[in-house]
C-alpha cells in the first residue's frame, strides 16, 4: 500500500510535467494539443537516438533530448497550428490529432514497434529501503527532478515578466494584446517549452516506464483527465489534478489491477457531474 | 399548415417537400445501383471493399449526426462501434448467430452504456467534450484488453459465426453486401428524415449557439443526450455488421486511431452533409487498400492526409462543391 502511494507520487510528478504543458498551451492559445503524448514519446526516442548515435551516456541524452524536441515543436507550431489560429478551436484539435498520428507513425517507421527497456543510470541504480519497503532509488530521483522543474515553471509563470504576459493573455487575450503583448510569438515560445517539458518527462521516465511508440498515449489520456478535472487552462488545477489522478490510479491499481484506468475514469466522470467546469479550478468548459 | 400562413411560406414549404422527396428518391436509386454492382461483373474483391466502405459509411454518418449536425466533436467514436462489435460478436458466438437477436443484444448493451456516459459527457462542450470522448474510447480499449474472460485480451474475439437471417445463413460476399447496402440505405434515409425534421433543425440551432438555443427554450442537454445515444446506437449497427464481416474483432477496433479514421472519413467528405461521409468512407477504404504496405507507413500517411485535409480543405469535398456553388452568388451581391 505504501509502495502504491509512493508510485502514485512518482507518476504524479511526471503527469504534472505533461499536464502543465497542456494547460499552458491551452490557456495561451486555446489550443488543445492532442500531439502532446507524441511529443512525450519523441523525448524518449530522442534520448535513445542520442545515446546510440553519439554513444553518450544517459545524463547527456537526458539534457539533449528536450533540446532536440523543442525546435521540432516550434516548427510544427509555425507550420501547422499558427496558420489556422483564426479558425474555430476544433480545427487545431483536428490538426494536432493528425500530427500525433504522423509522429507516432514516423517513430514506428524509424525505430520499429518494439518496446525498449533502459536500465536506471549509475549513481541511481540502487535500491533503497523506505520505511522497510524496497524501492528503486531512480524513481525518487526522477520524481524530485520533475517536481523541481515543475516548481520552477510555476515560479517563472508567477514571478517573471514573461510569466506575467502569459497570465495576462490567459486572463483576457484581447486586453493583453491591446496592451502590446505579442500573443503569436509567446504562443510559439510556450508551445516549444511545453513540448520540451513533455520530452523531458519522456526521457526522464524512460528507465521507469520503458520506451514504446505508443507510450505517449496513456500519459496523454491521464493528462487529459487531469486538465479536465482541474479545469482547462488552470495551472493550480493541474497541480492538484495530477496528484489526484496519479494517486487514484496507483491506489486503485492495488485493488482493481488493470481496471484502474476505468476506475479513475468513473471518479472523474462523477466529478464532472458535480462540477462541469473542472472540480478544482474555475476552468473553462468550452 | 394553418390557413393564415402567407403564400410565400407555402411556396417555400412546397419547395422543401420537393427537395426532400428528390433526395429520398436519390438515396433509393443510389442504393439500387450499388445493389446491382455484383451482377454486372464487378470482381468479388471490390465488392468486399465496398461492403467495408458502406459499413464505415454507416459509422461515419452516425458521427456526422453528432459532430456535423450538433457540433459535438467526438474523438472517441470508436467506442460505440467497437462496443457493438464485441457485444454482437460475443452473443453470436455463445448463443445464436441470428442477426436480429445479435443486433438487439448489441443495441441493448450500447443503450445501457451510452445513456449513463452520455449523461455525463453532454455536460461538456467544445474542446472539453472532445477530450472526454477520447478518454471514454481509450478506457473501453483498456477494458477490452484487460477483461480477458470475455474479450480474450489483445488476441481479440475470434470465431464469430456467419450471421443468420430468418433461418438462412448469409455468406460473406454478395449476400452480405446486399444486406449492407440495404442497411446503409435505410440508415441514410432515416438520418436524412431526422436532420430535416424539427428535431434536426433544433440540433442545428444548438450547433450554431448553445446558449442562444437554451435561451429560446430548447432543452439543450436533453437534445445532446439523445443525439449522443442515437449516434452510438447507429455506430453499434456498423460495429455489428463489421464483426460478422470479419468474423471477429480485436481491441484495436476501440483504439484512438479508429476514432481518428472515422473522423477523417466524415471530415474528408464534408461534415454536416450525409453524403459527404459516404464518399469519405469509400475514398478512405479504397485509398487505404492502395497505400497499405505496412502499418507504420499507413499510420504516417494517414497522419499526413489528416493534417493536409484539415489545413487545406476544412469543410471537405462537399465544402469545395458548395463553395464553388456559392461563389457566383457572392460575386453578384
Amino acid at each position: 500500500m505504501f509502495v502504491n502511494i509512493l508510485n502514485g507520487v512518482v507518476y504524479g510528478s511526471f503527469l504534472l510535467l505533461t499536464s502543465l504543458g497542456l494547460s499552458l498551451v491551452f490557456g495561451l492559445g486555446r489550443v488543445v494539443n492532442f500531439a502532446h503524448g507524441a511529443l512525450y514519446a519523441m523525448g524518449g526516442y530522442a534520448l535513445i537516438a542520442v545515446m546510440h548515435a553519439v554513444g553518450a551516456g544517459y545524463w547527456l541524452g537526458l539534457l539533449v533530448a528536450p533540446l532536440l524536441v523543442i525546435p521540432i515543436a516550434i516548427a510544427i507550431e509555425r507550420v501547422a497550428i499558427h496558420p489556422i489560429r483564426h479558425r474555430p478551436d476544433v480545427d487545431t484539435l483536428l490538426v494536432t490529432f493528425g500530427l500525433s498520428s504522423m509522429i507516432v507513425g514516423g517513430i514506428e517507421y524509424v525505430w520499429g514497434t518494439g518496446t525498449r527497456l533502459l536500465p536506471p543510470p549509475s549513481p541511481f541504480d540502487a535500491i533503497v529501503y523506505v520505511f522497510g519497503n524496497q524501492y528503486p532509488i531512480y524513481r525518487l530521483a526522477a520524481a524530485s527532478v520533475s517536481l523541481l522543474v515543475s516548481a520552477s515553471v510555476l515560479l517563472v509563470i508567477q514571478f517573471s515578466p514573461v510569466g506575467l504576459r502569459i497570465r495576462a493573455i490567459t486572463d483576457d487575450p484581447g486586453m493583453a494584446e491591446a496592451l502590446g503583448v505579442n500573443r503569436k510569438r509567446l504562443l510559439t515560445l510556450v508551445f516549444g517549452c511545453a513540448a520540451g517539458l513533455a520530452a523531458l518527462a519522456g526521457a526522464l521516465g524512460a528507465p521507469i516506464f520503458a520506451i514504446h511508440p505508443e507510450m505517449g498515449m496513456n500519459i496523454l489520456i491521464d493528462s487529459f483527465l487531469v486538465v479536465v478535472l482541474g479545469g482547462l487552462g488552470s495551472l493550480g488545477g493541474s497541480v492538484i489534478g495530477a496528484f489526484f489522478v496519479a494517486l487514484t490510479k496507483s491506489i486503485g491499481g492495488g485493488y482493481f489491477a488493470e481496471w484502474s484506468t476505468a476506475f479513475l475514469f468513473l471518479v472523474v466522470a462523477f466529478g464532472l457531474i458535480i462540477r462541469p467546469t473542472g472540480v478544482f479550478g474555475r476552468g473553462r468548459v468550452a | 399548415m394553418t390557413t393564415g400562413a402567407p403564400a410565400s411560406c407555402d411556396v417555400a414549404l412546397q419547395a422543401e417537400a420537393r427537395k426532400r422527396r428528390a433526395t429520398a428518391i436519390l438515396i433509393v436509386v443510389g442504393a439500387l445501383l450499388l445493389a446491382g454492382l455484383p451482377f454486372v461483373g464487378v470482381p468479388p474483391f471490390t465488392i468486399t471493399l465496398l461492403t467495408e466502405a458502406l459499413i464505415f459509411a454507416i459509422w461515419a454518418m452516425s458521427l456526422d449526426l453528432m459532430t456535423g449536425y450538433t457540433g459535438m466533436l467526438s474523438f472517441g467514436h470508436a467506442a460505440g462501434f467497437g462496443l457493438g462489435g464485441y457485444a454482437a460478436g460475443y452473443f453470436a458466438r455463445e448463443v445464436t448467430a441470428d442477426l436480429f437477436a445479435s443486433l438487439l443484444v448489441a443495441e441493448l448493451v450500447i443503450l445501457a452504456v451510452a445513456l449513463p456516459i452520455g449523461f455525463v459527457a453532454i455536460r461538456l462542450s467544445g474542446a472539453a467534450f472532445a477530450i472526454f470522448s477520447l478518454c471514454i474510447a481509450q478506457v473501453f480499449f483498456q477494458i477490452a484488453v484487460a477483461w480477458r474472460a470475455v474479450t480474450e485480451g489483445m488476441d481479440g474475439l475470434v470465431g464469430v459465426p456467419l450471421p443468420r437471417l430468418l433461418g438462412v445463413t448469409i455468406n460473406v460476399g454478395t449476400a452480405f453486401y446486399l444486406l449492407t447496402v440495404l442497411t446503409a440505405a435505410a440508415i441514410c434515409l432515416g438520418l436524412y428524415q431526422l436532420v430535416q425534421s424539427p428535431f434536426g433543425r433544433t440540433l442545428g440551432a444548438i450547433r450554431a449557439n448553445e446558449d442562444r438555443a437554451a435561451s429560446i427554450g430548447i432543452n439543450v442537454r436533453l437534445h445532446k443526450w439523445l443525439v449522443f445515444v442515437i449516434s452510438w446506437a447507429i455506430a453499434g449497427i456498423a460495429g455489428t455488421l463489421m464483426v460478422f464481416m470479419k468474423a471477429g474483432t480485436t481491441p484495436m477496433s476501440l483504439y484512438w486511431i479508429e476514432s481518428g479514421n472515422v473522423l477523417i472519413m466524415a471530415i474528408f467528405g464534408g461534415l454536416g452533409t450525409l453524403f459527404g461521409p459516404i464518399i469519405g468512407a469509400t475514398t478512405f477504404v479504397f485509398l487505404r487498400d492502395v497505400l497499405t504496405t505496412g502499418f507504420e507507413v499507413w499510420q504516417l500517411a494517414f497522419g499526413v492526409v489528416f493534417v493536409a485535409v484539415v489545413l487545406l480543405f476544412p469543410s471537405g469535398l462537399a465544402g469545395i462543391v458548395s463553395h464553388a456553388w456559392t461563389l457566383p452568388w457572392r460575386a453578384r451581391s
